[in-house]
């Protein structure tokens, strides 16, 4: 029996343990695997190998049975993922059903998941803004949250190590609050943003406009092949799964990287319970998983855990892996884990008709769009509110066809179009503050179908939002109307924290164990073999889509366990 | 991929309704492709009827060529909040009696010019109306949306008339002169 047990122990024992194969944790595993560390990366949902399982990649519009439109019946079994912009019928199937796995919602909180190989990587915006120490020093000099107890410095060369992998296409814009990285050939604005991006850089010193950063592939070719990715060829069907590998997802790069080592075991259905922490020891030595189809459990053990669930799923997982040395979940001995949940706030928007450049229109698509940095309390406190915004903007010229009549009329309206004038748009990507009030804790008794507590959640805006949400509609108004654009209409969609899908923060770093969990080196301060490199991490959320940073904290971490070895 | 095949399953009812005379309606099957409507072939085949007013077969390729019509249902069965599922079945159900009491004889018997212009009068108008009328009103209104949507997003209208590419390939021009020989294409 002892024989057998240690057997079994033996065949478990890997050199590293990710758990988590989404955009984080499939960085983190590459680079353990390049290191030569035998790495399980245990997934909780199920297998989804890039171009095999992409069942609507290669459809064509007209081949959905509603045109793209998810039904009545479902949108109405799943409101919370049905306001997801992306849930539609060519990839509902990688979004979690809300009935499948609940949680509690102590004020409205739209928990968007994706539970597969690949996780959101597959379904992301695929924005990639590097961070600056406009951003870092934020929470030390506006006096909120603790201080970072990292700088630009220390993720710059990391920044462009990832870059390169992932592949950004991207231009050198030379912004301050916005450095510039490694990129590949940019993609061009159109001409009407390419128009206010001059109104905007000569009227409002201190303002941008550029093309937004993103993860595809745009040159380099030779490079990718390596990946077996190939160069974007701007379908913007990307949330189905892209057959070039054109962007960036777990599935098309990291994974298939990693596994090309012969260092990965990669375990689908596999719902992490909790991490073991030996007590002898003083250190995390595996973790316990739940088959998420027989719902036996089982272990698995490792010198160094790397812990990638996605932002609350790693807070769960940490808050459930309770021992007597840590009652209240594995390293929170101040009992802020869970605490400080930040995000970011989407719901201010404008839009705007621009009747010159008339004789201009667009060719082609393009998988990314017009982006101002933030401008807002960068150099110093301006304003009535803490921290700024960034915003989308994206400027495409209208063709419109009739649906007048009926008949012979109606179908002759149809099949000729004519342009209208450019019309542009514009998002907000608001900073939120990280507070102690915006929490997330386990439900005493409420537990899913594989028996791990509920997560409770507990989100909300505060004045600061609802002040910043103010002055982006006012300003961005204020500079399309400098721009001469007309018809100008600004709203407030309302739409609940999480929507954004940039959940943040429960698990942040800090320099002192007794206000943050994890040191410079994303180790649990009290568990130092644990590292946790997702969103759970954040301290503060700036202004920029998140991904690239995990991505980055992840390969700086592993460097940080493994060295050069 | 059941839902092809009960397409092609109502394709067949729909084939064989020339026989069933019209004082046998009530005692018609239901559809099982439309499971939330409960219509019966006529009540597609009056559907059919509209749509091939709405969208006729021109130089151009009509609604009922293109399937519209089944199109228009499925939506109707699947992306419809009640309510206006209600509507729009109250709408189809009533169509033939409502045309025949309104404009003495019902639609189906009407020739093509016929049914256009008393189409066109049961769209509009927003005056106070009785509740068929109004529910005619609606089942319309879903019915032209939904036509669009199926005429629009046709293989041949998204490779003939507005040419659609899934790959367009990676050159993307943010400032393009326009060219005023070339057609205008909403899926260009």
């Amino acid at each position: 029996m002892a024989n057998l047990n240690i057997k079994s122990e033996e065949a478990n024992t890997y050199g590293a343990i990710v758990i988590g194969s989404g955009m984080s944790g499939g960085f983190a595993a590459k680079e353990l695997c390049d290191k030569g560390v035998k790495t399980l990366v245990l997934e909780r949902g199920r297998s989804v190998v890039h171009n095999k399982d992409y069942p609507t990649t290669n459809m064509l519009p007209w081949e959905f049975d509603h045109k793209g439109q998810i039904p009545e019946d479902i949108q109405r079994e799943n409101p919370v993922v049905s306001r997801c912009y992306a849930f539609r019928e060519d990839a509902a199937h990688f979004f979690v059903k809300d009935k499948e796995h609940p949680y509690i919602q102590e004020k409205p909180f739209d928990w968007i998941r994706g539970y597969q190989t690949g996780g959101k990587s597959l379904l992301w915006a695929r924005q990639v803004q590097r961070w600056s120490d406009f951003d870092f020093e934020g929470p030390a000099r506006d006096g909120f949250a603790v201080d970072w107890p990292i700088r630009y410095k220390d993720l710059a060369p990391w920044y462009s190590y990832v870059e390169k992998f992932v592949g950004v296409a991207g231009y050198a814009d030379g912004i301050p609050q916005l450095p510039d990285g490694d990129f590949l050939p940019g993609i061009e604005l159109t001409a009407v943003e390419d128009y206010f991006k001059g109104v905007v850089e000569q009227q409002y010193p201190g303002r941008n406009v550029i093309s937004g950063r993103c993860a595809h592939i745009t040159g380099n070719a030779e490079y990718y092949a390596k990946q077996g990715r190939g160069i974007c060829q701007h379908r913007v069907l990307c949330q189905r799964g892209c057959p070039f590998g054109g962007y960036f997802s777990s599935n098309s790069a990291t994974l298939p990287w990693a596994a090309r080592t012969g260092n990965l075991t990669l375990q689908n259905d596999a719902v992490v319970h909790s991490i073991i922490y030996d007590e002898g020891k003083g250190k995390a030595t595996g973790v316990r998983v739940i088959d998420a189809h027989t719902k036996e459990m089982t272990e698995y053990y490792a010198p160094v855990i790397f812990l990638n669930a996605s932002a609350l799923n790693t807070n769960l997982i940490l808050m459930n892996s309770t021992s007597s040395r840590f009652p209240n979940g594995l390293g929170n001995d101040n009992d802020i884990m869970g605490k400080y949940i930040g995000f970011h706030n989407y719901r201010g928007g404008v839009s705007g008709e621009y009747e010159g450049l008339g004789d201009f229109t667009t060719e082609g698509k393009r998988p990314t769009s017009g982006y101002m940095p933030r401008f807002r309390n960068v150099q110093k406190q301006e304003t009535n509110f803490l921290r700024g915004y960034a915003a989308g903007i994206h400027g495409t010229r209208a063709k419109h066809v009739s649906y007048d009549g009926l008949g012979e009329d109606l179908v002759n309206n149809i099949s000729s179009a004519e342009y209208g004038s450019w019309h542009i748009g514009s998002h907000m990507m608001g900073e939120t503050i990280p507070k102690e009030t915006n929490y997330i804790a386990l439900d005493e008794s409420q537990k899913d179908e594989w028996g791990m507590p509920q997560l409770r959640v507990n989100v909300e805006y505060d004045q600061n939002d609802e002040d910043m949400i103010k002055d982006y509609r006012e300003q961005v108004s204020e500079m399309f109307d400098a721009a001469g654009f007309k018809n100008i209409k600004t709203w407030d969609d309302e739409r609940r924290p999480g929507l954004d899908i940039h959940e943040m923060g429960g698990v942040r770093m800090g320099h002192d164990p007794k206000t943050s969990l994890l040191n410079k080196h994303n180790q649990l301060h009290a568990c130092p073999n644990v590292y946790v490199t997702d969103g759970a991490c954040m301290t503060s959320t700036s202004t920029q889509n998140p991904s690239l940073t995990y991505m980055v904290l992840a390969a700086r971490a592993v460097d940080h366990a493994f060295g050069n070895s | 991929m059941n839902r092809r095949l009960a397409l092609k399953q109502l394709a067949l009812a729909a084939g064989g309704i020339a026989l069933i005379p019209s004082c046998t309606f009530s005692e018609e099957e239901v559809l099982t492709a439309y499971d939330e409507l409960e219509i019966t072939a006529s009540d597609a085949e009056q559907l059919q009827a509209v749509i091939d007013t709405i969208f006729p077969k021109t130089t151009l390729k009509g609604g009922v060529e293109l399937g519209v019509d089944q199109f228009v249902l499925v939506m109707a069965n699947d992306c419809l909040a009640e309510n206006e599922q209600q509507q729009f079945v109250k709408g189809l159900k009533g169509f033939g009696s409502f045309t025949k009491e309104n404009f003495g004889t019902s639609f189906t018997k009407m020739d093509e010019a016929e049914r256009k212009t008393h189409l066109q009068s049961m769209m509009a108008g927003t005056e106070k109306k009785g509740e068929q009328q109004l529910a005619t009103q609606e089942f319309l209104a879903i019915t032209k949306k939904f036509g669009l949507q199926g005429y629009m997003k046709s293989e041949y209208y998204m490779t003939e008339i507005m040419p659609y590419q899934q790959v367009p390939g990676p050159v993307f021009i943010g400032k393009k002169k326009i060219d005023a020989s070339e057609k205008v294409n909403i899926n260009g």
